[in-house]
């Protein structure tokens, strides 16, 4: 199974667990972390002696804990020791990654079981160094020098959307209101708050044209899973769900090195590989959780990932199309922008909430169509993606 | 000196603790006039003067720590 190939095991998540999404002054990365990852066991009805190696997705833990080493600093609280325990840092794709070579080590038949985990602990730190570490993500000799911040490069890809495809303010804060509507149903989202397409418009400017309702949350919170060869899934689960597809691709960090930022090669490159061995199209995924750090992220996303055609991502949005009622669902979840966004965590998380409509346990949420959905996470400003398609036999 | 096209923009009203006395402040992506091997004939910079929208010529006025410094021309 290479990056779209498919010659390995098949593989699926056995067990499925998160915590809420917030500010918890509370707790620190470790008991998050630990508070995901048992919750995922019981949901595999096993326990941390059947772990063979434990993969953590985690993007600045030193820099907002000031704590190194993390991923043998979380395994041994969950009770794993001696085995492989490592961190992936791609930004914003780090729990994504991690899944990815999870997914990767079973099919290739190296273990049988083990644990995906992701986390941050963001809340701890107030807002401008917050906004400095993600800056991060970023190229640090150009465009962070020159004072771009996360909300910026975005503001820049939605001021060139808007400029070649007629994308509109309001297309934009559609997005934001129907994450908001989703979010405000599900019990573990940040902000269970509906907003109004008004207030979504009108909001204080964070970077021109992107205002304060157009950025993801700033969270605490983790997410993890349990993983193993699908010819053992029955000793974990009544309801595993396969990995049908997954690839990850890589691009420029920085956004000027792009010949085009209203398009993100490496989530169009992750998506055809994806799709080539799931052996499905754009057409056939039912239900998506995607990337929407910035409202225009998910605009861009619906259209790399083929579901709309280049362009119409905003309109599609406006008219519809991706609430939970519409022909193609998209943040059931509430997704970033209102469920939260643990930098860590998310890649993570959004295979759980993929799992969850699967498995039809959604509650108020629940979709009508679940037997196929796909999960898109970006790192930085594009220069990571992951896309995994799941799904039942 | 190098002259160019707007290519996007932004005013960044939340800045990192560094920035956080430029605010309001712009910063653009430059599509450079002339040859640029290897690149993307891009460039990341910061605004003198007036504001610039999308399609504004600029011209290079200087830099600082590093980052090219643009007006419209």
């Amino acid at each position: 199974m290479g990056s779209g190939g498919r010659t390995g095991r098949d593989v699926v998540v056995a067990g499925a667990g998160k915590t809420p999404f917030g500010a918890f002054a509370d707790k620190d990365l470790r008991s998050l972390a630990v508070a995901a990852g048992t919750k995922a066991l019981e949901n595999a009805r096993t326990g941390p002696e059947a772990i063979e190696a434990f993969y953590l997705g985690n993007f600045a833990g030193p820099q907002f804990t000031s704590q190194n080493h993390l991923a043998p600093w979380i395994s041994t609280a969950l009770g794993m020791t001696g085995i492989p325990s490592t961190r992936f840092e791609a930004a914003c794709a780090s729990g994504g990654s991690a899944f990815f070579h999870a997914v990767h080590a079973v099919s290739a038949g190296i273990y049988d079981v083990v644990m995906v985990a992701g986390v941050e602990k963001m809340t701890s730190q107030p807002t401008a160094r917050v906004t400095e570490i993600l800056a991060g993500a970023g190229d640090s000799q150009t465009e962070v020098r020159a004072g771009s911040t996360f909300p910026s490069l975005f503001a820049m890809i939605a001021r060139r959307h808007m400029h070649d495809f007629g994308t509109r303010r309001e297309h934009l804060s559609a997005v934001a209101v129907k994450n908001h509507e989703n979010g405000a149903l599900n019990p573990d989202a940040q902000m269970r708050k509906p907003i109004t397409l008004e207030q979504a418009m009108n909001a204080r400017p964070i970077a021109e044209p992107l205002n304060l309702y157009d950025c993801s949350l700033i969270s605490d919170g983790a997410a993890a899973v349990v993983l193993c060869a699908a010819d053992r899934a029955r000793e974990f689960s009544d309801k595993p769900v396969k990995v049908l597809g997954i690839a990850q691709a890589s691009d420029f960090v920085a956004l000027d090195r792009k010949e085009d930022i209203t398009t993100f090669p490496a989530l169009r490159a992750a998506a055809r590989g994806a799709y080539r061995m799931a052996g499905v199209d754009a057409v056939q995924i039912e239900f998506a959780e995607l990337h929407d750090c910035f409202t225009i992220a998910e605009i861009v996303a619906m259209e790399d990932l083929g579901f709309v055609r280049r362009g119409q991502g905003g309109f599609f949005s406006f008219e519809g199309g991706t609430r939970r009622s519409g022909a193609k669902p998209v943040n059931a979840s509430g997704g970033l922008k209102s469920k939260g966004h643990p930098v860590g965590a998310t890649g993570v998380a959004q295979i759980c909430d993929v799992v969850q409509q699967l498995r039809c346990e959604a509650g108020e949420r629940q979709l009508k169509r679940h037997s196929l959905g796909l999960a898109q996470n970006l790192g930085g400003s594009g220069a990571t993606c992951v896309v995994t398609i799941l799904g039942h036999d | 000196m190098r002259t160019g096209t707007v290519y996007t923009e932004t005013v960044v009203h939340l800045a990192p603790e560094r920035f956080a006395g430029d605010v309001p402040y712009q910063v653009i992506i430059v599509s450079l006039d002339g040859e640029d091997p290897g690149g993307s004939g891009k460039v990341t910079a910061r605004v003198a003067g007036e504001r610039v929208s999308i399609d504004d010529r600029v011209a290079e006025v200087g830099s600082s720590d590093g980052i090219p410094i643009f007006r419209k021309s």
